[in-house]
């Protein structure tokens, strides 16, 4: 019986996440199957089913869990849990529903740790409870919202704001420190990383209890940098929307443009021209070096090596000359287009821009030589803030941070409709240790990938005629769709939902960050403070990427733009005034 | 009259302040260099503390008020008086008394304790990290910088006398005396607080872990203490490992100490205490023997 058990589960390995394995385990529980398209299944269960069917996926099949999505369909609440097959890029969503007013679900964080926050940003946004989940504390509200309000339900207006008492007002952004002496223990303190830190250029709190210098435990604080994309996604059209996730983030500028139109074509089922495909490779790929140059100058900065960080600073500015010549700016490229491109490369400028390429080679290289092989720096990041497999599976991390700890997983390898990293040829970096040097090897590597991809993409581009960068799209059917792309810090997730409208009904958004941070509570503990400082900036954490979701700023906007300008106006008068 | 002259003027604390910016722009001009950037103008170390003097003192709340005000005002005097007695013996050679060495020796490392009192006198818990840390440093550190002054001594045949190892040739010539000099040079950047030994401070750690509640005048004259520190300590190790000093020989030392600072990244405390107890300690032992037997 236990080897004809062990059997199956072998053989359902093997064929991970084959879907008629899947049939054959789920069976009966399976309520409705519906095949979007070959990769993309949905798969329609009732919630008391959730847990065991989670734990097939997640545990027998060894799938990824990306996100849930919580919709709110008026009727009744509405919620999807993806998971994907990162051999095969096919993802299984299962949907389960629940009441709209006192929805229960049970929960999977205790399966999947992965799903511990997307569980209460739900409840905190949707009002759905998580049953078996002690831990639903707000995650990215502030504590000051008023209870019962949840910003993402259709019955929320688009752009409502909330009454404040003065007594909330005195305690918005305070830092709301978890971790409490009640346990007796004296020894230990808490070392406030966060919320403002020079470790961090974005606000995020982290708290170390430390005993002496040991990290003995840490606790994560986020919420200190909404901006409410996702609900204002639903009062944008279509387009509009491209440029709207573009401004999540200033690093993944092109990542989340990029998804976001994945999901839409994946919602109409088209194909893009094919020079589109290498264009939208060049620029993202182009995005992935400066990122990681930018987190490579940062992780010098953060060990005290501030001649790294100016010098791999330096270096970028190539990188995003590159870009500005290509997209008109550095950072905001505004490339991205459901259907194709915005703008085309000119053949004639190709060959300028690939010996200018060549020049970022040679400084890579020397990063190589003189940065890896410092053995203070190999003392200061070699088996410091571990990730182990184990961990890295459970916490669902992606990107290098999840490539690092040896598992091979890159959306580009996988998921690549309507992108050229099919067509032309590059490695995927894998290292095993999981440690912080691990970590900057892979991204150190990864752009000589990138730019082996960007000269081949160049070298197609000269060969097509220049002019055909798009497929217009005139209308976009009812239904759903899910696009993600391999972002710099790992897998950029966006599922959009849509009711024939000219706006999506339901945008949920899950940045790489969102995932890696949290991974942190295992890395993280154990070291010292120095260790986890280093550690904690290892996994390139996002956070505007990570936070990028609330309805209204704290209810209030205290000075918006123009009050801002007046102020600082009058300000000048004044002291101008003053000096005569 | 002249006592106080020598220690108020020259070429103690005016001259040794005025000196130690000069150095400290030179220091951040070449960094800035290497770094490709511009670099401050020449008087940004006289801006820095004067900006630091006309603005207000902050003390928290929880803080030991007297102890936390102090700490600056010792480290200031003390550095200053080391200089002093440094510079006095290059000036004014017949100035020098028997056992001054032992003297600044001493006085060099107050500035450091007194550090130490004020962060944690602060009620900051980063500070009292910082403190900590501070203290382990000084631990470390002091045991290599008396070896290498140990190495010195027997080199000279039992010299204590300052203005003498002028008279005496460069230590540093010999086998044991290099050795000890190599060991002082590792010694003088962690004295000074420099990358890779600025675990205390590490910014991007603890966010400034002993200063970090000192601000205004308070944090001016700790500035300032590291200024005075910047000329004494080279100017030290200069004279007793160089045979003298001067300012092409000060200029080597600052040289260095900015090399290893902009090549450098960062050591952890623990691997502070394992690399001077551990590794430089067994060396320093060998330098002492090895001097002994007059290599």
């Amino acid at each position: 019986m236990e080897d004809k058990k062990r059997e199956m589960l072998s053989e359902a390995k093997s064929a991970a996440g084959g879907k008629d394995k899947i049939k054959k385990l789920l069976g009966e529980k399976i309520v409705n199957w519906q095949e979007k398209n070959p990769k993309r299944h949905y798969i329609e269960i009732k919630k008391e089913h959730l847990r065991d069917s989670a734990a097939v996926l997640f545990t027998e099949l060894g799938l990824r869990f990306n996100i849930a999505t919580a919709l709110d369909n008026i009727k009744n609440m509405e919620v999807l849990y993806h998971f994907s097959d990162d051999t095969t890029g096919v993802i299984f969503s299962l949907r389960v529903a629940t009441d709209r007013d006192g929805g229960e679900i049970p929960t999977i964080s205790d399966i999947i740790t992965g799903a511990k926050w997307i569980e209460r940003e739900i409840h905190e946004l949707f009002g759905i409870t998580f049953t078996g989940n002690d831990n639903l504390q707000r995650l990215l509200l502030d504590p000051a919202w008023p209870e019962g309000v949840y910003p993402l339900r259709k019955d929320y207006e688009y752009g409502r704001k909330e009454e404040l008492s003065e007594e909330d007002e005195e305690s918005l952004r305070r830092p709301n420190i978890k971790i409490d002496d009640e346990d007796g223990d004296k020894q230990c303190t808490i070392i406030p990383i966060g919320p403002y830190h020079p470790l961090q250029e974005e606000p995020e709190f982290f708290e170390l209890k430390v005993r002496g210098e040991k990290v003995v435990s840490l606790n994560i604080n986020l919420g200190y940098n909404h901006r409410s994309i996702e609900k204002i996604s639903e009062g944008k059209h279509w387009d509009q929307v491209t440029f709207l996730v573009e401004r999540i983030c200033g690093i993944c500028s092109c990542s989340h443009p990029f998804a976001y139109v994945l999901a839409v074509e994946d919602l109409a089922g088209i194909e893009i021209p094919e020079r589109a495909k290498y264009i939208r490779c060049v620029i993202a790929e182009l995005e992935r070096i400066h990122s990681h140059l930018l987190w490579l100058g940062l992780a010098g900065h953060f060990l005290g090596y501030n001649t790294v960080w100016m010098w791999a600073w330096k270096y970028r500015e190539t990188v995003l000359d590159l870009c500005e010549q290509i997209s008109g700016n550095r950072n905001h490229y505004a490339m991205m287009k459901a259907g194709g491109v915005r703008r085309d490369i000119l053949n004639s400028e190709i060959d300028d821009m690939k010996a200018n390429l060549k020049t970022i080679v040679s400084k890579i290289d020397m990063f190589k030589g003189a940065v890896l092989d410092d053995p203070v720096i190999h003392a200061r990041t070699k088996n410091v803030g571990i990730l182990t497999k184990e961990d890295a599976i459970r916490y669902c991390v992606t990107g290098p941070t999840a490539r690092a700890s040896g598992i091979r997983q890159d959306i580009r390898k996988i998921d690549i409709a309507n992108s050229a990293y099919g067509l032309v040829d590059w490695d995927m970096i894998v290292l095993e240790n999981g440690d912080v040097f691990d970590k900057a090897v892979c991204r150190v590597l990864e752009m000589y990938e990138s730019v082996k991809i960007i000269n081949q993409c160049f070298d197609r581009l000269k060969e097509l005629n220049e002019g055909n960068i798009c497929t217009e799209i005139w209308d976009l059917p009812a239904g759903e769709g899910i696009g993600r792309y391999e972002a710099p810090r790992g897998e950029c997730w966006h599922y959009v939902k849509s009711d024939g409208g000219n706006t999506p009904i339901r945008h949920k958004i899950r940045a790489p960050s969102y995932m890696n941070i949290l991974s942190n509570e295992v890395a993280a503990v154990g070291g010292i403070v120095s260790d986890a400082a280093i550690t904690l900036a290892a996994v390139d954490p996002c956070y505007c990427c990570t936070e990028r979701m609330q309805a209204v700023e704290n209810g209030k906007i205290k000075y918006d733009w123009e009050s801002l300008i007046k102020m600082s106006q009058e300000k000048t008068m004044k002291l101008k005034a003053e000096q005569k | 009259m002249t006592t106080l002259f020598h220690y108020l003027i020259f070429p103690g604390l005016l001259f040794a302040l005025v000196v130690g910016m000069i150095a400290s722009w030179i220091e951040r001009k070449v960094t800035a260099r290497v770094q490709w950037r511009v670099g401050p103008p020449m008087l940004q170390p006289l801006y820095d503390v004067m900006k630091l003097f006309i603005k207000e003192n902050i003390v928290p709340e929880h803080a030991h008020y007297l102890t936390f005000a102090a700490a600056p005002l010792i480290s200031f005097v003390s550095a200053g008086l080391a200089a002093t007695i440094i510079g006095m013996s290059i000036f004014f050679p017949s100035s020098g008394f028997q056992g001054d060495l032992i003297v600044v020796a001493y006085l060099l490392v107050i500035p450091a304790l007194s550090l130490i009192l004020g962060a944690a006198a602060s009620a900051n818990p980063l500070a009292s990290l910082g403190a900590s840390r501070e203290m382990k440093m000084v631990l470390s550190y002091e045991l290599i910088f008396w070896i290498a002054l140990i190495v010195a001594w027997i080199k000279t045949g039992g010299l204590l006398n300052l203005s003498l190892f002028a008279v005496n040739g460069a230590v540093g010539a010999s086998v044991s005396g290099a050795i000890a000099f190599a060991l002082m040079l590792i010694t003088m950047q962690a004295k000074l607080g420099r990358v890779p030994f600025d675990a205390a401070e590490a910014e991007t750690e603890i966010s400034g872990g002993t200063y970090i509640e000192y601000s205004g005048p308070l944090l001016g004259f700790f500035k300032m203490s590291q200024y005075i520190m910047l000329v004494a300590v080279p100017a030290l190790v200069s004279i007793i490992f160089l045979g003298g000093a001067s300012i092409g020989k000060y200029v080597i030392l600052l040289v260095l100490i900015i090399l290893a600072e902009n090549t450098n990244p960062r050591l952890k405390i623990t691997q502070c205490l394992r690399l001077f107890w551990f590794f430089l300690l067994p060396v320093g032992l060998i330098a002492i023997i090895l001097a002994t037997l007059g290599y």
